[in-house]
């Protein structure tokens, strides 16, 4: 429990340490986001703005004004709508990927990293985090598909139950399975991006097995830590909502924005701190200890010097942060 | 030992009185159980021959019969519950009133039409179905009926005679409706008997019939006659978008069941016995109906305390829910009731003595159907107060009552006459109850009313097809649904507008008080509704009923401008305006479709000032201008909100100023979308 806890508590430590991580991707997801809805608000100001009849839709929600005007075809298909902010949503997805080593680099610094460190690590580590993407994919997208496939199969049983619950229920405890799983695999790269930033190391497929490993080794800390992140992720999110629906007054757009976007920012902390839990994994159980090379004396019978670890990182600059050894 | 004795007495003079009560209630339906063996000897085509049909009134709060009674039913059916198979005899008295000889008898045969190559499936597979895909058709999803053997007493076995017949499209793989030439014609006013057995496979429930797992329902089930109506038989092929028709009579059904079965039916229960064999056998009966429909399943959970004080007299409420949906049980009755007194005060009494709603099985396609006292309503174990589903499906299959059952149509000609007109009625009802914003939905600060939803329906399909469509003709499974419900529903909305809405509802209670059971046709229904308001309405019906021109005005252009326009002024930034200044206003409005209407427009004005102004609506378009020391603010057609068959609701006005309001408010719903959707990629991928 207590190890649990200095996983969870050291991985959020590393997130409120580099808060300004969070700020950016929020950011940057916002940026990308007004772009992909361009679309739908071009539209939406062509056929509402002049409209007394889509003022039912600022004091209340009607509903029936909104499938209205999904309908009118100067509004366009939805898949018009759509489409863009799904690429937008793909290039954050890309963007994450981008900057991700940055961050692992960040979170394992004992300092603020300097920018030039951060993209640095971003540049040196972007193929390797390419190559580990696509093996994820493959291996996730397998698995997620047979699991889902089973998931399917017993769904469309239960639904010749009796009990009408039961394939709710059903569905309910598959998903539930399927999410262990997918963040056990979750897990496992990871430590495998953590070990490909911190460690340097080249050889994707070392650190692939190398997540694996320890994966495998201290799955039940590091899912219990994932999955607390995932409850507080689905608690913000159900909070905000809550307070969307019920504290801003209908017609209030600036209340509704905030509140939209303050939940959105506060979703960005559990999967950060998921990461920030790999991190902290890494330094204390993957990080490999390197022998300081010693000048041999010769004829010398004085004993060995004992082995000492020192960091695998770059060195940071002397003033503000000397190096220091990890535990 | 005298207290004993005295308990003895009272326990015998209760069993007594209650035996006698029981023996005195079913006395009236007792003759018609008994009637066939009596009469099948004596069986007569002559007038004034031993045949008759009953006028009792066991199943109706009134003395006497309320409609002209053509057909009597006397079923004997045997439900087999592994097979699902139904076993059965059936004894059909019919009055010739139709004032000349007859000489053959149509039947429908409707579970044939689960045939794969049956009129009904391949429609279905054509134009879509509300239940069922067709993607793939599976052997438990067939239906049949068989007639084992067909007899007219006095006229001998006529089996052989037998021909299958295709009205509607001559599809010789159809054998939904089957003819029989009588060797002697029966006369006008004679009785005649027809002795029939039949042999049914249920099909896994298809267009509300059928079975799902330990559920059935009968509906369709039986041999059933068609009507003589306006010169000729009308006796159509099942249709994959239409439903029936039927005469009213007397029903008297004995259903045996497996004893573990909880059954309901239409009518009233005058008899339940336990068989040897491990079965029940359940006797209804009922009066002045033209349809009768079954159900049973082990698992319901029987709630029948409730009863309702109608008009005629007490109806007593029966709801067989599902185990799942117990806690609904109050949502249940409470939305009956409601709908009952809404009925009866708006329209007419409720006449029967029962009201059996049914919870079909959950994952069949067994919700949201009528039968003559009896309906099904549509819930699932998750069924939140502020989604109000459960409400109107209930609503809907109640008000079919009188717009089918009392009031029963054609509805294989004339759909929307059941269909539209109790979604109309629909819409007022569940206004009334729900709130007319909020009638379908009001929870999370999200809402949404029934008649808008309706419109939403017509406006996908506006220019398909007409309302006075034969039921089958429509284009698609889609326009059948926008069309019949919908666009119906949204007209009369609209004629409420025209007349007014206490006439509306005069016309309303006026043509169900005079129609009830028969068979009124489209022009009855708009007659009385043009007799009722004075007014000659064809101009709107020609349009709107029987045509299929779409409605959509719009202001099209709104200005003003200073009279003074060419004098140089002072003019930029933050410059004031000129208070005295004479504005030139117009308002253009236009008629983009082809459906023509008068209509009115508000104009505001910058100072407050509203002017309404009439327009005929029948050139393309017209304008209007003023000169006032004020500009025009907005102008809206329609500000009454009168007109619901409008295709597009959004440029009925024209604000001068934008409002970027209901932009902005949409938008931040969309970005929290895509940015929700964004951060759950980056989650799991990376």
């Amino acid at each position: 429990m207590s190890e649990n806890k200095s996983l969870l508590s050291g991985g959020l430590g590393m997130v409120m340490r580099n808060k300004r991580y969070i700020f950016w991707f929020w950011l940057l997801n916002l940026t990308l986001a007004e772009f992909g809805s361009a679309a739908f608000r071009k539209s939406a100001h062509a056929i509402l703005d002049h409209s007394a009849y889509a003022d039912r839709l600022v004091h209340g929600f009607d509903f029936s004004v909104m499938l209205e005007l999904f309908a009118r075809p100067e509004f366009g298909p939805m898949a018009a709508m759509s489409t863009p902010a799904l690429y937008f949503a793909f290039l954050f997805f890309l963007a994450t990927a981008i900057f991700l080593p940055g961050v692992f680099q960040g979170y394992a610094s004992t300092y603020r990293l300097p920018r030039a460190d951060f993209f640095r690590a971003c540049g040196t580590n972007l193929w390797r985090f390419i190559r580990l993407m696509i093996i994820a994919a493959i291996v996730m997208g397998i698995v997620a598909g047979i699991l889902f496939a089973i998931s399917g199969a017993i769904g469309k049983k239960a639904v010749e139950s009796t009990n009408e619950k039961l394939p709710f229920e059903l569905q309910m405890t598959g998903l539930a399975v399927i999410f262990l799983i997918m963040t056990t695999l979750r897990i496992w790269f990871d430590l495998a991006e953590a070990d490909i930033v911190l460690n340097d190391q080249r050889a994707v497929r070392k650190s692939i097995w190398a997540g694996l490993r320890h994966t495998l080794r201290g799955l039940l800390r590091l899912l219990t830590s994932y999955v607390v992140a995932t409850i507080v992720a689905a608690i913000m999110l159900v909070g905000g909502l809550w307070v969307w629906m019920r504290l801003v007054a209908p017609e209030s757009i600036f209340g509704a924005f905030m509140v939209a976007q303050l939940t959105l920012f506060l979703l960005l902390i559990p999967r950060f701190w998921q990461r920030g839990v790999a991190v902290s994994y890494w330094q204390q159980k993957m990080m490999v200890p390197v022998v300081a090379a010693q000048p041999i004396a010769p004829q010398s019978a004085a004993p060995e010097p004992a082995p000492v670890a020192i960091e695998s990182m770059p060195a940071p600059p002397p003033p503000e942060a000397p190096p220091t050894l990890q535990s | 030992m005298q207290i004993r004795w005295k308990l003895v007495v009272l326990v015998v003079a209760v069993v007594f009185g209650v035996t006698s009560l029981i023996s005195r209630e079913t006395a009236s339906a007792a003759p018609q159980a008994a009637a066939p063996a009596k009469t099948a000897s004596a069986a007569s085509a002559e007038p004034g021959g031993a045949l008759s049909i009953p006028d009792t009134t066991l199943a109706i709060n009134s003395p006497t019969p309320m409609s002209q009674r053509v057909v009597h039913y006397e079923i004997d059916a045997r439900y087999d519950a592994v097979k699902h198979t139904v076993e059965a005899t059936e004894i059909l008295t019919y009055h010739n009133l139709t004032g000349q000889a007859l000489d053959h008898f149509p039947f429908h045969l409707y579970l044939n039409g689960f045939q794969p190559k049956a009129t009904w499936v391949s429609e279905a597979k054509l134009v879509g179905n509300r239940d069922t895909s067709y993607a793939k058709w599976e052997e438990k999803e067939y239906g049949s009926e068989e007639i084992k053997s067909f007899e007219v007493v006095g006229q001998g076995d006529l089996t052989k005679d037998l021909q299958y017949i295709q009205p509607d499209d001559g599809n010789k793989d159809d054998k939904s409706v089957v003819d029989v030439h009588v060797p002697k014609p029966i006369a006008p006013g004679a009785y005649v008997q027809f002795k029939i057995a039949f042999h049914d496979q249920m099909p896994e429930t298809q267009a509300r019939t059928g079975w799902k797992r330990d559920f059935v329902l009968g509906g369709q089930w039986f041999p059933k006659v068609g009507v003589w109506w306006q010169g000729a038989w009308n006796c159509h092929q099942f249709h994959a978008m239409t439903e029936f028709f039927a005469d009213f009579g007397v029903y008297d059904v004995k259903l045996t069941v497996p004893q573990n079965e909880v059954v309901g039916a239409s009518g009233v229960l005058v008899e339940e016995k336990s068989n040897p064999d491990n079965t029940n056998t359940f006797t209804y009966h009922g009066d002045d109906i033209h349809d009768f429909a079954w159900t049973a399943s082990p698992r319901y959970k029987v709630k029948d305390d409730g009863v309702f004080q109608g008009q005629m007299g007490p109806v007593k409420l029966r709801f067989l829910l599902q185990p799942a949906h117990w806690d609904q049980a109050e949502r249940h009755e409470r939305i009956i009731k409601q709908t009952l007194e809404h009925f009866e005060k708006w329209y007419g009494p409720y006449p029967y003595k029962t009201l059996t709603v049914v919870d079909p099985e959950p994952g069949s396609a067994a919700g949201g159907m009528e039968y003559p006292t009896f309906i099904t309503g549509d819930t699932s174990w998750w069924a939140p107060g502020g989604i109000h589903l459960l409400e109107l499906v209930l609503e809907h299959e109640f008000g079919h009552q009188y717009w089918y059952g009392m009031v029963a149509t054609n509805e294989f000609e004339d759909a929307w006459m059941d269909e539209g007109i109790n979604s109309y009625t629909e819409v007022k009802v569940l206004d009334s109850i729900l709130g007319k914003d909020t009638s379908i939905l009001n929870m999370a600060g999200i809402t949404a009313g029934e008649r808008e939803l309706q419109r939403l329906g017509y406006i996908s399909v506006a220019d398909l097809d007409p309302i006075a469509q034969k039921g089958y003709d429509y284009a698609t499974y889609n326009s059948y649904g926008g069309i019949t419900y919908g666009k119906t529903a949204s007209v009369l909305l609209t004629l409420e507008g025209i007349i007014g809405e206490d006439t509306m509802a005069k016309a309303m209670h006026t043509y169900f008080m005079k129609y009830r059971f028969t068979h009124p046709t489209k022009e009855d229904f708009l007659k009385t509704i043009e007799e009722v308001a004075g007014k000659d309405l064809r101009w709107y019906f020609n349009q709107a009923v029987y045509g299929s021109k779409v409605m959509d005005y719009e202001v099209m252009r709104v200005d003003s401008f200073p009279v003074n326009w060419y004098e140089k002024k002072e003019m930029g930034f933050g410059k004031k305006e000129d208070k005295n200044a004479v504005y030139r206003s117009t308002v253009w409005l236009h008629r983009k479709e082809d459906f023509t209407m008068p209509v009115e427009v508000e104009i505001r004005f910058s100072n407050g000032e509203k002017i309404r102004e009439h327009w005929d609506g029948q050139s393309r378009w017209t304008k209007f201008s003023y000169e006032k020391k004020a500009k025009v603010e907005s102008a809206e057609l329609d500000p009454d909100h009168k007109i619901q068959i409008d295709r597009n609701n959004f440029n009925n006005s024209y604000v001068v100023e934008a409002n970027p309001k209901p932009t902005h408010k949409l938008s931040t719903y969309w970005l929290f979308l895509t940015q929700w959707v964004s951060q759950v990629l980056a989650w799991w991928a990376v």
